[in-house]
């Protein structure tokens, strides 16, 4: 009785698969955050600079940036969505510093295709808030396009800001109450 | 990315409303009083901008291509390549290279030692004969010598043994006595008092000890020399030899030695040189100082009126004259380690390899040793000379990245002041 049954006889060859082929782990994982995130991050970096070609270019630098930093990721520092969203910040950041302090980019025009699908109440709400969002600081309106333009956790946004969850809600807290109040003394 | 734990809970009341937040966003019902709050939420959510899909559409494709069109030329190319390298991997990356510059400094430095070494003067002229060498009766077997031995005017036979030459002694030992120097700086003695001693190891049958012993008492006698002592061992094969010390003829003694080492076959030879000449001017000097007085005191002597004036200039006259005699047996004492070389001869039996015959040459645990000493020293040398540079340099550059980071960080968040 063959002791071992399940053994292959008079095999001569084995093939090999091209593994050169396949893509890295790293690969396939940032394509996937890519996926995930794209339209996410451009809500974002849109939602803080309110210029929609500035965006696309702040959007498309971040995602350059972490492609090449993607080995560098680390699971224990943080989600990689919260890590994609520190180099998007930082790369808005930069682009805010390298126009100047004082140099305010122009308000993003609203999407002509959203407002015609909506009604008049409605549509004049959406102005309202775009307004309040544009006279709101930029610490609030990045807390704001984080929670609601780019759909971040309290978790993800105090990870990609670098403080505390509590210290990310409150902060959440405090640019909601802004917003309200900058609406509410809208004529 | 470590977060900061916040030990203080938020406010209940806001700790309400960002779940009021959340839950309104998921699409959940909320609290009656906080409707208005949903509601905001909600057209927040509605006014959320949304990529021009022809952007969505090259970000795909950059995205597809890894990135790649959009950075141009090498540097930068090379310079995103590097970095994308892991931290800890740049670290292992550095430390390898460092590593690799440590051995090759190291290994440079412990060259350029031994090199060094090699050619320091020693005022040593170290012959060793090849163990397996043998010499017929009555040929010559002086090692190779160099080109310019005049001195020894004997034909130079083939060795394959190791000679190391070096040295003013050493040189003048070869090409004969150093040129009288000419010149307003030129010494009064253009003769210098070398001193030289050889050592001769010599093989051979146990009944050649005998025959061997004659030819070098025929060979000292030959160029005048002495025998200080001899001894003479029979036996078998190991057993057998003799030992010789003898004093030759400093001027003598390069033939002396060729037809010495004619006699068995020459395991090894070492021959060495002192300049003693700056011992012997000033005896030489004192002495004929302490013969002048000698005479001053013999012409004070003659002119001696009382008796206790001639015993006093005796009494001088006696310390003098001793102290001539001494001067002069010391430089007898030096004339005679300059005009006598002393050799050593010794003739051994047996197999050549249980010989000390090529000891100083041969590789050994100790000389390894020796050598990983030294090696581990000039590492350390080299890592400390380095980390003195570089520990300097890396600090400046902490430093500098530190700064630099901080001032991004505040750079970063000025820009949201507003």
């Amino acid at each position: 009785m063959d002791p071992h049954p399940g053994r292959s006889r008079g095999v001569s060859q084995t093939l090999v698969a091209p593994a050169k082929e396949m893509p890295a782990d790293a690969d396939l994982a940032f394509e996937r955050l890519y996926r995930s995130s794209r339209d996410d991050v451009y809500a974002y970096v849109a939602g803080l600079l309110r210029d929609r070609s500035t965006a696309e270019d702040v959007t498309a630098a971040a995602f350059e940036r972490a492609y090449r930093k993607r080995s560098r990721f680390d699971p224990d520092r943080g989600s990689p969505r919260a890590w994609v969203f520190g180099i998007a910040r930082n790369a808005a950041l930069d682009e805010l510093r390298k126009r100047g302090r004082h140099f305010e980019l122009a308000a993003e025009p609203p999407d002509s295709r959203a407002v015609v699908a909506q009604e008049a109440e409605e549509r004049e709400r959406s102005l309202a808030l775009r307004d309040a969002l544009d006279r709101l600081a930029r610490r609030d309106r990045e807390m704001i396009s984080m929670k609601f333009f780019a759909g971040l956790s309290n978790a993800e946004i105090a990870a990609a800001l670098r403080i505390s969850e509590t210290n990310a809600g409150t902060r959440l807290h405090r640019a909601v109450a802004k917003l309200r109040e900058v609406l509410d003394e809208a004529p | 990315m470590k977060l900061r734990r916040d030990a203080a809970a938020l406010d209940p009341e806001i700790e309400r409303e960002l779940e009021a937040l959340e839950a309104a966003l998921a699409g959940k019902p909320v609290d009656p009083d906080l409707s208005d709050l949903a509601e905001l939420a909600s057209d927040l959510r509605g006014i959320r901008p949304s990529p021009r899909p022809q952007f969505a559409a090259e970000l795909d494709s950059a995205a597809a291509a890894g990135f790649g069109g959009r950075r141009s030329g090498r540097l930068s190319g090379f310079a995103g390549r590097l970095g994308a390298i892991p931290p800890r991997r740049a670290l292992l990356g550095a430390g390898a290279a460092a590593f690799a510059a440590i051995v090759i400094a190291t290994t440079v430095v412990s060259i350029g030692g031994s090199r060094t070494e090699r050619q320091a003067p020693s005022g040593t002229n170290t012959v060793a004969a090849a163990p397996s060498e043998t010499v017929a009766p009555g040929t010559s077997n002086a090692p190779r010598r160099a080109p310019f031995d005049a001195q020894s005017g004997s034909s130079a036979s083939a060795s394959t043994g190791q000679a190391t030459n070096s040295g003013a002694a050493a040189f003048e030992d070869r090409i004969g006595p150093r040129p009288a120097p000419s010149g307003p700086f030129a010494s009064k003695h253009s003769r210098r008092a070398v001193e030289r001693s050889a050592q001769l190891v010599l093989g051979t049958d146990p009944e050649g000890v005998r025959p061997a012993s004659d030819r070098v008492f025929a060979t000292v006698g030959r160029y005048q020399g002495i025998v200080l002592s001899s001894s003479i061992r029979d036996g078998g094969s190991g057993e057998a030899g003799a030992d010789f010390s003898l004093l030759i003829p400093s001027d003598r003694l390069s033939p002396a030695l060729t037809d010495l080492s004619a006699i068995g076959e020459v395991r090894s030879r070492q021959e060495s040189a002192e300049d003693i000449t700056a011992p012997t001017v000033p005896v030489g000097e004192r002495l004929r100082d302490a013969r002048a007085e000698v005479e001053g005191l013999l012409k004070q002597l003659a002119n001696a009126d009382t008796d206790s004036e001639r015993a006093a200039v005796e009494a001088q006259l006696r310390f003098q004259r001793q102290r001539v005699a001494t001067l002069r047996a010391s430089r007898n004492g030096l004339r005679r380690r300059a005009h006598f070389s002393r050799v050593s001869v010794q003739l051994l039996t047996g197999d050549a390899s249980s010989f000390p015959a090529s000891g100083d040459d041969r590789w050994t645990i100790d000389d390894a040793l020796g050598d990983a000493g030294r090696i581990l020293a000039v590492a350390a040398g080299v890592i400390l000379v380095g980390l003195a540079v570089l520990a300097p340099i890396a600090l400046i550059a902490l430093l500098v990245w530190l700064g630099r980071r901080a001032w991004v960080r505040t750079g970063r968040e000025r820009a949201l002041e507003s």
